[in-house]
């Protein structure tokens, strides 16, 4: 169990992080660059130096700024950490590398080299030098290096930036394997959403030091709960809601440009009806802009469309922000059929006009999004 | 070949580029470059020329004159022995300073630099003048020392002091460079794999240094030889290598004086020669 909480003064804000992991749980910091996550790992680690801290792992207190003052120097708290750089020591051999944070029977450590090495993939290259090493390489002695080191916890500091996406998805599934395995508490922080949830089971989102939102990684996507958490996580467009019956001025609904399908399908979310703006192809899909009248909306769709064109598009279950950016009504989870939620109470109108943001919910419960609702 | 016939054959690129390459002509583009090794040559044959001269000019007869007179060798025993005792104390006091230099530790480092900068750039002579006035007989400090039975004048200690000042900054500036280079991320490394400060110093930043370190060990080697400057002024007795070089030059003169210079070059090159292959063979080493 990893447990910190703590405040480190930075030049500009202050990084507040209340954090607990348990024994074998993977967390992943996710956050804009700068945003202090980078910050919390080192506070951990004992390289940044806190203001007001109570660090525990497995028990021990690392760092304690109530009485008695306690800050254990980072070479006796036993935990380990990941950069992008691996950080391989140019003048030692892989095996030594590896074998660099162990201590204890020489014997037991050849044996557990052994097997770890062939976990690993990097049995072949115990007598090279690192710098013969490829980065995917590289990456895995580093990892073998901490976990043959016994530490207590793993914090990964963006350990897989840079790498070619095939390999880095690899790389995760391994730590992840390893790190289940161990039951070692361990931390990941990325700038890459998807990066995050491939590695965690819990997700936490940061910005400005502070943690906006801790949950599982589906519903930080799902029900951000700000409006700054859904631009983070990938929202893009905020349709005002305004003027729609039953709906209080200044509530948006946040647009996910995958969350959206082409066509009029009411039972579905949010019906918004526009001109197409721009149609250009991002990968295996098209990505639509249209302009609703009161918002410009970006989509990803399996088909290309013409622009210039009226278009119907379909916003998937959009969560709602209120005008002081906090979420009044979350979207239904797909897991648990009827899991509603209350705050669509405008439920009930038909779409208007040709072009604007057509409002279509088709049911008339108070909480739902229709009676054919999840 | 049934080459249509509006197909022209261009002529290959020069080779080499560089800016501008295809517009310059082959005849200044070769030009240039016999200018520039002839250029190269001339320089590196002018630094080697002293060298050259020295190996043209000795006489097998000379030099069995000059180093079997009584006593030939005591310079260069004293030479070595001092110039030992000066690497110790400049790898005792200098390296701690090179590394906190390297490191940004102290407050005002400028300030340090600027200090160690101005040792290599005082003329030795200078520092010799100035040394007399520091730790001669008639100064606080000459008088500590002649408490303690010594003196820093015309003694062993006084070459060493001498030695040490004229070396100190080659090995100090080389040393900060050397430990510069240590990226700060794998001592850090090191520490969070349990290795308390002096082990990772030990294990890492010197491994990682040791090339460095060891030319400018090396280097500092052979200012303490060759050290003159300072040293005619406040150590002529005991005579090490350089002033038995003066001092034969003075009474016997130029030719009786060669053999001497040999010795010096035998004594002062070796030592920068193997740390160079040395540490050439350590980078080799790393690169796998």
């Amino acid at each position: 169990m990893l447990e910190a909480d703590a405040e480190v003064d930075r030049r500009d804000f202050t990084v507040r992080a209340a954090l607990t992991v348990a024994p074998g749980e993977r967390l992943a910091l996710f956050g804009p660059s700068g945003a202090g996550k980078t910050t919390i790992l080192e506070m951990i680690a004992g390289l940044v130096r806190p203001r007001r801290a109570l660090i525990l792992l497995r028990g021990r207190v690392l760092t304690s700024t109530d009485k008695p003052v306690t800050i254990i120097p980072p070479w006796r708290r036993r935990v380990g950490l990941l950069r992008q750089d691996p950080g391989l020591f140019p003048h030692l051999s892989v095996r030594a590398n590896l074998l660099y944070g162990r201590s204890g029977s020489d014997a037991e450590a050849t044996a557990e080299l052994r097997e770890l090495a062939g976990v690993l993939g990097i049995d072949e290259l115990l007598g090279s030098m690192p710098a013969r090493l490829s980065g995917g390489q590289a990456h895995r002695v580093a990892l073998g290096r901490l976990l043959l080191s016994h530490c207590d916890a793993l914090l990964l500091d963006e350990p897989y930036t840079g790498l070619d996406a095939s390999l880095r998805r690899t790389l995760t599934d391994l730590v992840v394997s390893l790190v289940g395995e161990r039951g070692v508490p361990s931390i990941l922080v990325a700038h890459e959403l998807a990066e995050a949830q491939a590695f965690a089971d819990r997700l936490a989102v940061i910005d400005q030091g502070e943690v906006l939102q801790d949950g599982e990684p589906g519903e930080v996507v799902l029900a951000p709960a700000t409006r700054r958490v859904a631009e983070l996580v990938g929202y893009t467009s905020f349709v005002p809601l305004g003027g729609q019956p039953g709906t209080p001025d200044g509530q948006v609904a946040a647009i996910h440009p995958d969350r959206v399908e082409a066509g009029r399908h009411p039972d579905r979310g949010l019906v918004l009806t526009g001109v197409v703006n721009s149609c250009r192809p991002a990968g295996a899909l098209w990505e639509v802009t249209i302009s609703t009248g009161t918002a410009t909306v970006t989509g990803r769709l399996s088909e290309p469309v013409a622009t210039r064109q009226e278009f119907v598009l379909t916003a998937v279950h959009p969560p709602v922000f209120g005008t002081g950016g906090e979420l009044v009504a979350d979207t239904p989870r797909p897991v648990g059929r009827g899991a509603r939620r209350a705050g669509w109470s405008g439920a009930g109108s038909t779409g208007t006009g040709r072009t604007g943001t057509g409002w279509t919910g088709t049911g008339r419960s108070e909480a739902g999004w229709s009676e054919a609702g999840w | 070949m049934a080459a249509s016939p509006t197909v022209t054959v261009t002529p290959p690129a020069p080779e080499g580029g560089g800016p501008g390459g295809a517009a310059v002509p082959r005849g200044l583009r070769y030009a240039n470059r016999s200018l520039a090794l002839a250029g190269t040559t001339i320089i590196w044959v002018a630094l080697l020329g002293p060298v050259i001269a020295l190996l043209t000019h000795l006489s097998w007869h000379d030099i069995k004159a000059s180093l079997s007179a009584p006593g030939a060798f005591e310079p260069l025993i004293l030479s070595v022995e001092s110039g030992a005792v000066t690497l110790g104390v400049l790898v005792l006091l200098g390296t701690p300073l090179a590394w906190a230099l390297a490191r940004g530790t102290l407050p005002f480092p400028r300030v340090w630099e600027a200090g160690v900068l101005a040792t290599l750039l005082l003329p030795p002579l200078v520092i010799g003048l100035l040394l007399v006035f520091m730790v001669g007989p008639f100064t606080p400090i000459g008088h500590l020392l002649s408490g303690l039975q010594l003196s820093a004048t015309n003694t062993f200690l006084a070459l060493v002091i001498a030695q040490v000042y004229e070396s100190a900054p080659y090995y100090i500036l080389g040393a900060q460079a050397a430990f510069g280079g240590v990226d700060p991320r794998l001592e850090q490394q090191a520490a969070l794999l349990g290795d308390p400060p002096r082990r990772v110093f030990r294990r890492v930043t010197v491994p990682l240094a040791a090339p460095g370190l060891a030319m400018a060990l090396a280097i500092s080697w052979a200012r303490a030889m060759g050290a003159f400057g300072a040293v005619v002024i406040i150590a002529y007795h005991p005579t090490a290598l350089p002033l038995q070089i003066w001092t034969t030059l003075q009474e016997t003169g130029l030719f009786s004086a060669l053999p001497f210079a040999l010795v010096l070059l035998v004594v002062a090159l070796p030592l920068p020669l193997a740390a160079y292959i040395w540490s050439a063979r350590a980078r080799g080493r790393r690169r796998g």
